[in-house]
Parts: structure tokens; sequence; C-alpha cells
């Protein structure tokens, strides 16, 4: 099969537009230097522009009569590359996720990026840019269709006993627009609050009064704060808008996007662990998110970016529910990191003021004019010791881990919530560690490692050491014995299969 | 439990003396061009580098131990924090044998063992007679395949 035509001027335009833009900049940069024997202005430089969008586009053309990819029964097959060749067979086995995006031009054009992720590598193990939206439906319905034919010729069913998967689609899950708002609302993302640090450039210098300039400060901050929030909240609107869960036979679905479509797929049997996010507003209101965590990466997102593959906000017992239809897994009691453990945050974050104090109260005594403000700078962070108890406490209230028959479960954050849920079928390494200053409050952290690429691993932090080291032990035997579970029930199931046939 | 080879504190030593020399000579060129002296404060800060490694070697070597379990590979180590971790056979992707210059010359090799975890993807263990390690390769390897009677790993 060919890419879909519509993909050469789509992306002769978009590539061809930025060769033809910096062959124009480094025309003029060049021409100014006068290091070239043709004067670089005017004529000369609209025709170099030229031939960049000219050889961008003749480029284009040339990657579309050579790539050819083709679905067969073992798995999907590309040949590409103009001046080096590459073939590339993906088994269907080892498809972790089929994902679909589409921004607002390729939904004019009906176009669509396919991209094929594995467990493997660092990113995206093949991208299809890009192929009809209808082909692409076809390819990922495909994928799934012959990925159960190859379980069923496996196990020795007929595959025609199935019914048709598009029939017995059901959803799980659709976000209604008041969800969306509220979504919008509550999910301010903290790591916004790092464009804070661009505030000064954008502040007009107003000369004055330097305690007009403090309010003013002050009052600029709060705007911008307020600022971000309608930006993150537009963000994450756009971003799940009309948000779709369903399922599918064995793989999870989801639409979401308001600019940028996307439509993926998600094989519930590479389900590697389920994360339950609350932040503190969610909490308050009753409302969490959940994310399927596979061995895959989310559509447009970075190695170390999270799932996208969830559900964006629901209720907490309908976000229970749902986890609970992906992985059956019941919500054993947690235990709490002993209480020498809150201590240790306490005595952390007052070293931290401490410490911030005395940068601060240096900085004044060396280089500072006095503070706009009645009192040394100083004194600011050492208020903040008044809240440290209650911080150290909080911490120490949200984190903990629960041993439960089929899976280990574990709880960090206070601004974040987040709980991992982690079959033990899918452990790879338990790692135990101890710093130093774990070492003196005989304290311990237990990671449970899994093959999911979401980012953020499930960690028991700060337990007691020699709780610690059984948590490690048990973890590994209930591990085995998942193993051995399964293997019996894989061993029944063929036993069965064979004395049906009989 | 096993330790590794005595050896090993050599090999680690010889790390040690080629960061103490680098940050030395780092040390020299940022005093040279600030306070002043070059040599003097290049010197003291390799000699204290060296010393710390040193010791840093000698102790990482009295943590580091590792046994073969019935079902999984277990490791302690760390010397400021200590790490101790469990690789279920199962999860093995492949294990592979190194020998560096250094590990060459005294007579050593490590094992290094990878999983499919998204962290801590491959847990090595230096100091190693070329023997051991290949014998210990030979072992993870049967006993992997042994283990690996389910279709998905991932």
């Amino acid at each position: 099969m060919k890419l879909h035509p519509l993909s050469i001027p789509y992306r002769a335009a978009s590539r061809g537009l930025s060769a033809g833009l910096m062959l124009f900049f480094v025309g003029r940069s060049l021409g100014d230097a006068e290091a070239l024997p043709v004067p670089m202005a005017g004529p000369a430089l609209v025709t170099l522009a030229a031939v960049g969008v000219v050889g961008a586009a003749a480029w284009q053309v040339a990657y579309y009569r050579r790539f050819e990819y083709r679905l067969t029964g073992d798995g999907l097959e590309i040949a590409s590359g103009v001046v080096s060749r590459r073939n590339r067979e993906i088994p269907l086995g080892r498809i972790q996720n089929v994902d679909i995006s589409r921004n607002v031009i390729q939904r004019a054009l009906g176009v669509a990026v396919l991209d094929i992720e594995t467990a493997g590598g660092g990113a995206t193990e093949a991208s299809l840019r890009y192929v009809g939206y209808d082909e692409a439906k076809r390819v990922q319905r495909e994928i799934q269709r012959l990925k159960r034919g190859a379980e069923d010729a496996e196990s020795g069913t007929e595959p025609d006993e199935r019914a048709d998967p598009e029939e017995r689609g059901t959803v799980l899950f659709e976000l209604q627009s008041g969800e969306l708002l509220l979504l919008s609302a509550l999910s301010f993302d903290f790591r916004y609050l790092s464009l804070l640090a661009f505030g000064p450039a954008a502040l007009p210098f107003v000369p004055g009064v330097a305690e007009l300039a403090f309010l003013g400060g002050m009052l600029l901050v709060a705007l911008l704060v307020v600022a971000l929030w309608v930006l993150s909240a537009g963000m994450t609107f756009a971003r799940y808008y009309d948000f779709r869960l369903t399922r599918l036979g064995d793989e999870l679905r989801y639409e979401r996007g308001l600019l940028q479509r996307y439509d993926g797929s998600i094989p519930l049997g590479k389900v590697q662990a389920l994360t339950l996010d609350a932040n503190v507003l969610m909490r308050r209101f009753g409302y969490a998110t959940l994310a399927v965590e596979t061995a895959g990466y989310g559509p447009g997102q970075a190695p170390s970016g999270g799932s996208e593959a969830a559900v964006p906000l629901a209720t907490r017992e309908r976000v229970l529910r749902l986890a609970r239809e992906v992985e059956d897994f019941e919500v054993p009691a947690f235990s709490r990191p002993p209480e020498r453990a809150r201590t240790r945050y306490a005595v952390r974050y007052a070293l931290v003021l401490a410490g911030l104090a005395a940068v601060l109260f240096a900085l004044q005594a060396v280089v500072g004019p006095p503070a706009p403000i009645p009192f040394p700078l100083a004194v600011v962070p050492l208020a903040f010791l008044l809240v440290v108890p209650v911080a150290a406490h909080l911490k120490w209230r949200n984190r903990g881990y629960a041993v439960g028959e089929d899976h280990v479960l574990t709880r960090n954050g206070f601004w974040t919530r987040t709980t991992k849920v982690v079959p033990y079928y899918r452990v790879q390494t338990v790692i135990q560690s101890a710093t130093v200053f774990q070492r003196r409050r005989r304290l311990a952290s237990v990671v449970v490692d899994t093959a999911s690429s979401a980012g953020g691993v499930a960690a028991a932090v700060d337990v007691d050491a020699e709780t610690a080291r059984e948590l490690r032990e048990t973890v590994g035997e209930k591990l085995q014995a998942s193993l051995a579970a399964r293997r019996g029930e894989a061993d029944r199931e063929s036993d069965l299969d064979s004395s049906r046939r009989d | 439990m096993e330790v590794l080879n005595p050896r090993v504190r050599l090999a680690w030593g010889v790390g040690a003396v080629v960061t103490a020399v680098i940050v030395g000579v780092l040390a020299a060129v940022v005093s040279r061009f600030t306070l002043g002296p070059g040599v003097t404060v290049g010197l003291a800060v390799a000699l204290g580098a060296l010393a710390l490694g040193l010791v840093f070697a000698v102790l990482r070597y009295r943590t580091w131990r590792f046994e073969v379990r019935d079902d999984d590979l277990y490791l302690e180590r760390g010397v400021l924090t200590r790490v101790n971790t469990v690789v279920p056979f199962v999860r093995v992707q492949h294990v592979d044998t190194q020998r560096g210059p250094v590990e060459r010359a005294l007579g050593l090799a490590s094992v290094v063992v990878y999983t499919a975890g998204s962290r801590g993807a491959d847990v090595s263990i230096p100091g190693l007679t070329p023997e051991r390690a290949d014998d210990l390769q030979e072992q993870l390897r049967r006993l992997a395949i042994e283990s690996e009677r389910e279709t998905d790993a991932v």
C-alpha cells in the first residue's frame, strides 16, 4: 500500500516552507558577510528560497514513491527510504498501541498520522505520514483482527466463532460537557508556574516608588497566575474535548481532542499498570483521573510522558469501577510510613527554608540595597517554618502502600496524589534502596518496576527498613506465584481445547 | 551470598585515579584564572579526590554482594545509598559479559543483565573472574530460558 497522495502536497508545504525559510535566512546572513561570489540580495535570495521549496517538494515526491507498507498475517511490513533503503517488519504480537491523530488541516484534507508503538526503543516504532483516515481506521481494525486470529489459531478455536468486533464495542466512558468544563477548571498543572520565571521580562518597567512596584508586582503575579490557569484550562479543554472510551473485545479504544483529534487502541493484555491521579481540588470534590499504562507511548508524547489513554475525569467511584474493568483489583487498606518518616520531612523542609533564608540574608548583606518592605527579606522563608509541621504531616499522610491478592498498590503525593496499581505478573525488577539519611532512621524505599514507559514508577517510599525487606521478598514471591497460576490456567485451557476438538 | 573478586578494588582505584586527574586539571585551570595559584590548588584537589575515590572503592567492595537464588538474581550494593535489587529470571531479556581495558589487564569481567523494566534496565555485576562471568552468564541464560514459558514477556 502507498501513502495517501495528498501527503505529498501536505508534507511539501510544511517541510518546503521551513527549508525555504532556512535557506532565505542563511543566505541573508551570509550576504552581509560578503563571503559569497554572488551578492545575496533581492532576487538571488528569493531564488535561493525557491530552490529550497522546490527541492523539498521533489524530495517528498520521491519519498512518496519509495514508501510502501503492507499488513500481512505476521505483522506490518514497511519499505521506505529514498537514498538508503530500509525494510522493517513489526511482528503482530509485539504491537502495543495503534494511534491515529489528525490536526485541523489534516482533518480538512482527510488524512491522518498512524503511529505504531512497540515496547522497545525510545520512540514510536513506525509512523505512517500520512494515510487516508479511513485507511488508518482499517489498519487499526485489521491489526486487532489479525492479532486475534493469530491467538485463535494458537489455541485452536475457529476465528469465525467470534462476533464482528465492530458490533461488540461497548462504550465504557464518555466525558460529559459539564465534566469537561470541570476538568478544565480543576486540572491546573503546577508545571505552568515555571512560566512565571518569564514574568519579570513581561513586567513593564515602571519608574516610581519601590513600595508601589512591590504591590504592583504582587498584583501582576496574581494576574499571571490567573492567566496561566485560564491557559491550562484551555489546553485541557482542547485535549479532552469529546472524549470517549470504548471496549472492543480485548482492546480499549479512545477518541479525544478538539484541534488535534486522537484515536488510539490499547490491547488489554498489554496493560502494565494503572495510575489513579487526583490533585487537591479534585480530591476535595470527589473526582479522580485514570491512566492505563502500556510499554508503548501515548500519542504526541515524549518518551517520558504519561499515558493519554485514560479517563480524564470522573467521580472516584466511577474511576474505580472503570479501573476494575481493565484490571480486576481490590483496594486493601494502605499502610502509612512510620511516624519517624514524618519527622524526616519536617527536618528536611526546615533545613531548606533555613538555607534559603541564609542565602537571602547573605545576598542582602553583600549586594542588596534595602528591601522595599519594612523587614529583612530573609524573614520571609523563616515565616514559612510555621507551616512546616502541616506540610510534613500532609506528605506523610498521602504516602503508603498496600499488598493485595494479585496487585501491589502504592500512593504518593499531596498536591497530586498518585495511586499506582501494579499486577504482580507485570513486575520486572524490585529495587529496595536506602540513602544515608533514610538509614539513620531505619527507613527504606521499595520501587516496583514494570515495563511501562509512561514515566513514574510505583514506589513505597520511606517504609520501615524491615517492612521494606519483607515487601521486596513478597512482591518477588507473588510474581512467581502469579506466573505459576497463569501457566496452570493456560495449560487447563489448552487441555480443554484439545478435549473439545476430540 | 557471593562477594566480588578483591581485584575489582584495583579496577575502581584506576577509575578513581583517572577521575582525580581530570578533576585536578579542571580545578587547576579554574583556580589559575580566578585565584591565581594553579598547580598547588589543582594538586590538592586531585589528592583529595583520589583519597575519596580510594576510600569509596574499598567501601564499595565491602558492600557489594550477590546471590543466584531459586527464582531470581539478588544483589546488594551501595555505599551512601544502599540498593538491593531482585531480578526474576523470567524477566531477563539477555545477558552480556563485558571486559574493559582495565578489567582485561586485571583479569576481570562484568556480567550485564538486561530486563524490559523502565528503570535500572540493566543490572551489572562487576569484578568477576572471566570463568565465573562466563559461568554466570550461562547459568542466567539457562534459568531465563527455563522459566520462559510465557509467550508475552512484556
